[in-house]
């Protein structure tokens, strides 16, 4: 009994040591936010801080308009995180459960989009979203995202798929059900973790997006969050305190997300009860 | 139940289609048709992001709104998003019809593409400027195409209480500054401070710049940056050996810090001065800019003219602008006196209106600069405003190995006039 | 272990909307404006002008530039580094964050919070660590390690081994949310027989989660090396390629010839070269990999 208390304690310290270590530079930037903008100046970033003050909020969240940017990422992120996952887990099912031809060409050709440095892509996706009049809108911004991510969802969901047994689906498809209906109540509910996993990488990789942003809109009211971080920067000189606190606020609903959606990941299996 | 599923040609005859129209959409490369309309404001799109030079352009902006029948609205982009994607913008379908930029080269390169609007008339209301500014303006055609608001000045910039303190002054000649530095490092402090490490690696341009143009002139300079000499040269070669003379006195950090932190280490007391331009004070707490004085690049070769490099930033229009007419009201608007007192007056007061009959902040340090930039016999730039934004990378790779290895100087300047002649010939 | 029986089913054809619509999609939007990239790096582009047509001129200057070719080492360097250490640590991080137990939550919040948080801010935290006075060598000082002091990013010898680390930092934390799927997939009852049999911790390890975790780490891999190819962010906010390309990776050499020298057709032909690289390390892996479980 002691020994398992013991090794409780051993491994919270442990663990505990590395996460602290881990988060090190984040509580440094968290530090910063809180520091008045002449203690910077007079001290440099590296020092111990000099000042506390919560102007740097206040000037982040009003000035830098980081309110409206907080807005605009989720009024992205969201369709296109939902948009992007149905689409993969479409193609991911007819690719890993079916004798579908060519599927292994085709997710090799879906991967491959992702393989692409997205920088190159730049020039021609925002030339493409003028063509078809959505430039500077935050739908084209939903449709480049969702393209974007497409091929290396499908590929990470393919791959839990057909992890999982065929006699389930057989069973459901002797007891009628179509294809559809395959999909949405048996291999879906299945794939939950890995949905959950993609799902909270996408929401962190749209939300804090910067390139595609900076390519397809062009209005300051429009930007997500980090390009109107990046707009607190300015000309010569930055406000590294305004900046720390705009990177705070800005990663609330990311931790948010991913604290919620973890927990998806110990949905053990009904695999296991198939035995 | 199973029904006879798709044969695979059914199914690649399906992709086939699919593909084909996939296949529509333009040409990515062709600048957009004009989509252009009359009506509706004047859209500016500045990259003064800074949160006290956005509100200064606010404030303009409200001004400019009550005055009269136009009305101008306000798009502020971070200024690296800025420059990334300028061309972008004029080329769009739907370009703003004002920019901020920066007078030199690097305006008259989109005028040669023939991306920008005319704006004689727009200079015909700017009578009282100077020449030099005319001039600056102007492109290869002879047609004005920037309107200048403001210019701004480099120099040594120190604390006059530590010069006090060290029992020093100021130099003015180059064996004057040598014995300063030599001075000072008998003090325990680095003598020469500068930032030119990871993203502020332009700020060792401006020492290239000022040694060139005090030993070879300013026309040697900008033909250099215009590709019509090498980098090779033997007067490139004299810049490097004059630098070499004082390297030794340089923070020993000047390649691994920033300019920010450099003026931190600066008004620290940790280093003597540094080669800067006045933007800097915006990186000072405010109880330190009384303290704060500068002295000219000292003069090496008394027979070459003096030179300063007194860089200056305005506006350009698109020529495809839907309101020519409210472009050109707007922009005679930022080249009066009262707008550009109002922008000095909003911002961090460091800037000299270009309108000559304007007032500046009326500080000291800013009659000092502006004094010598009226002595000068002609004002540079800066590396890249005198040559083009894809030539400063060059200089930057450059100067940082030569601080790292001076003693590699001609592999230094061999691969920087290849990399330089890359760029040229682009 | 018995590879599952490769019995799919019969291709109805629903299933063609299954597969064409997030085909078209990813058509539309990615692979059109690639081919156009491909199209650009058979050309010298200026973004303003009209594109001129220069054949396989640009892959020719590649072959001779000192400066690709110093960013393909580095970039191989980083693949190895970066690749390996990430994949390690994100697997040992997962597995010692598996179990459910109280405040493992937040532990895992914790190694993924740099994923999450943006590199404006933290680039400038790393780069102040980094400096000759900063917080790094002031720990090396203080347990006594001062002969290993370096300007980390100014030095060209240590840049792109300092640039590393935060990206590792950045990385290790989404490693680990993939294996950590991965590992939940895996049946318990294996590791109840196991231990029933007298397997040691290391031996259940090696015999069964390893085996078992193929399928993830296909996705790993691709992730790696997609992230070690595309690893662009963290370089460039904190050297920008410096000093003197010494931290060059073919990534940040692309972007600076695209967006500063404003070179868009060379920067295509690097683009298609860091595409043809990643493809091929992938497709050998994952066609071995097809092969093994069909």
């Amino acid at each position: 009994m002691t020994r398992r208390r013991i090794g409780t304690v051993g491994y919270h310290v442990g663990v505990g040591a590395l996460s602290l270590l881990w988060v090190l530079p984040i509580l440094l930037v968290v530090v910063t936010a809180f520091r008045g903008f002449d203690d910077i100046a007079a001290n440099g970033v590296g020092s111990l801080p000099h000042s506390f003050t919560l102007g740097a909020f206040t000037q982040a969240w009003t000035d830098g308009g980081e309110m409206r940017a907080v807005i605009n990422s989720f009024v992205v992120t969201i369709p296109t995180v939902v948009i992007t996952l149905a689409l993969a887990a479409m193609a991911a099912f007819a690719l890993s459960r079916y004798r579908v031809p060519l599927r292994r060409t085709l997710l090799l050709l879906m991967l491959g989009g992702n393989l692409l440095p997205p920088q190159i892509l730049l020039v021609p996706v925002s030339k493409l979203t003028e063509l078809l009049g959505i430039y500077d809108t935050l739908p084209a911004l939903i449709a480049v995202q969702t393209g974007f991510g497409l091929g290396f969802y499908t590929f990470v969901l393919q791959g839990f798929m057909r992890t999982i047994p065929d006699e389930i689906q057989q069973a459901a498809v002797i007891d009628g059900a179509n294809t559809w209906q395959v999909f949405t109540r048996i291999i879906l509910p299945l794939t939950r973790p890995a949905l959950a996993a993609l799902a909270a990488l996408a929401f962190t990789w749209v939300f804090n997006d910067l390139l595609w942003s900076i390519s397809v809109l062009r209005t300051d009211t429009e930007m997500p969050v980090t390009p109107a971080l990046l707009g607190l920067q300015g000309q010569y000189v930055s406000m590294w305190n305004v900046i720390a606190a705009g990177s705070v606020i800005a990663a609330i609903p990311t931790v948010a997300v991913f604290l919620r959606f973890q927990r998806h990941f110990v949905a053990g299996l009904a695999l296991g009860a198939v035995k | 139940m199973n029904t006879p599923g798709l044969t695979r040609r059914n199914f690649l005859a399906g992709l086939g289609m699919a593909g084909a129209a996939a296949a529509l959409g333009g040409c990515a490369t062709s600048v957009s048709g004009n989509s252009g309309q009359s009506g509706g404001a004047v859209t500016v799109e500045s990259n003064l992001s800074s949160p006290q030079a956005k509100s200064a352009m606010q404030a303009l902006i409200a001004d400019y709104d009550k005055r009269g029948s136009t009305q101008a609205s306000l798009n502020t982009v971070a200024s690296e998003t800025f420059r990334v994607q300028l061309p972008t913008y004029l080329t769009s379908a739907n370009p703003p019809d004002v920019y901020t930029w920066y007078a030199g080269s690097v305006a008259r390169s989109y005028a040669d593409k023939g991306l920008l609007l005319d704006l004689s008339d727009v200079w015909h209301t700017m009578d009282d400027y100077s020449p030099a500014l005319r001039s600056l303006s102007t492109d290869a055609s002879g047609k004005q195409i920037f309107v200048p608001t403001d210019y701004y000045w480099w120099g040594m910039f120190y604390r006059k209480s530590n010069f006090a303190r060290w029992g020093v002054r100021p130099a003015t000649t180059w064996d004057e500054f040598i014995t300063l530095c030599q001075t000072l490092k008998s003090h325990g402090v680095a003598p020469i401070g500068m930032g030119a490490g990871g993203s502020t690696a332009w700020v060792a341009s401006a020492w290239f710049d000022y040694l060139d143009i005090r030993i070879n002139g300013a026309q040697y300079h900008r033909d250099l940056l215009a590709g019509k000499h090498s980098f090779t040269d033997p007067q490139v070669r004299t810049v490097f050996a004059r630098w070499k003379q004082v390297l030794p006195y340089f923070d020993p950090q000047s390649t691994a810090v920033q300019f920010q932190d450099a003026t931190t280490s600066l008004l620290q007391n940790r280093t003597g001065m540094m080669l800067i331009g006045t933007f800097f004070a915006d990186a000072a707490p405010k109880d330190a800019l009384a303290d704060i004085d500068f002295f000219q690049f000292p003069i090496i070769d008394p027979s070459v003219p003096v030179v300063e490099e007194g860089p200056t930033d305005g506006f350009f229009a698109s020529r495809r602008s839907g309101h020519a007419a409210g472009t050109k009201d707007f922009l005679t608007y930022m080249a009066t006196a009262a707008a550009q007192e109002l922008y000095v007056k909003s911002s961090s007061g460091t800037v000299i209106p270009a309108n000559p009959k304007a007032r500046d902040a009326g500080t000291p340090l800013v009659a000092k600069g502006k004094a010598m930039l009226a002595k000068a016999a002609d004002l540079t730039q800066f590396f890249n405003r005198d040559s083009s934004d894809a030539l400063q990378p060059t200089a930057d790779a450059a100067l940082t190995q030569f601080f790292d290895k001076p003693d590699q100087l001609d592999s230094i300047l061999s691969t920087w006039q290849a990399a330089a002649t890359k760029v040229w010939s682009a | 272990m018995t590879v599952l029986a490769p019995q799919r089913f019969r291709f109805p054809p629903v299933l063609l909307l299954f597969v064409l619509v997030p085909l078209l999609v990813e058509g539309f939007w990615v692979f059109w404006p690639a081919i156009q990239g491909l199209y650009l790096s058979f050309t010298k582009w200026d973004g303003i002008t009209a594109p001129q047509n220069v054949g396989f001129g640009n892959y020719r200057a590649m072959v001779g530039d000192p400066v690709f070719r110093k960013a393909l080492l580095d970039t191989a360097i980083w693949l190895v580094l970066f690749g390996g250490l990430s994949a390690i640590g994100g697997l040992g991080i997962a597995v010692l964050l598996q179990k459910e137990r109280r405040g493992v939550g937040i532990y895992r919040s914790a190694l993924f919070l740099p994923v999450v948080f943006s590199l404006v801010a933290t680039s400038l935290i790393w780069q102040a660590m980094y400096q000759p006075d900063g917080l790094i060598n002031k720990v090396l000082g203080a347990i006594g390690l001062s002969g290993w002091e370096h300007s980390w990013l100014a030095d060209a010898n240590t840049a792109l081994y300092a640039v590393i680390v935060p990206a590792l930092w950045r990385e290790i934390g989404y490693v680990m949310v993939l294996y950590l799927a991965g590992l939940k997939a895996i049946d318990p009852a294996l590791y109840e027989a196991a231990t029933v049999d007298g397997a040691s911790r290391w031996q259940r390890f090696t015999r069964i989660t390893l085996p078992q975790l193929r399928g993830v780490n296909a996705v790993v891999l691709s992730v790696i090396v997609i992230d070690s190819l595309r690893s662009f962010d963290v370089a460039w906010a904190l050297t920008r390629g410096g000093p003197y390309h010494s931290s060059e990776l073919l990534s940040t050499y692309m972007y600076s010839t695209a967006f500063q020298s404003v070179q868009l057709g060379y920067a295509s032909a690097l683009a298609v070269v860091i595409f043809v690289l990643a493809f091929g390390v992938i497709v050998t892996y994952l066609v071995r990999a097809f092969r093994e479980a069909e």
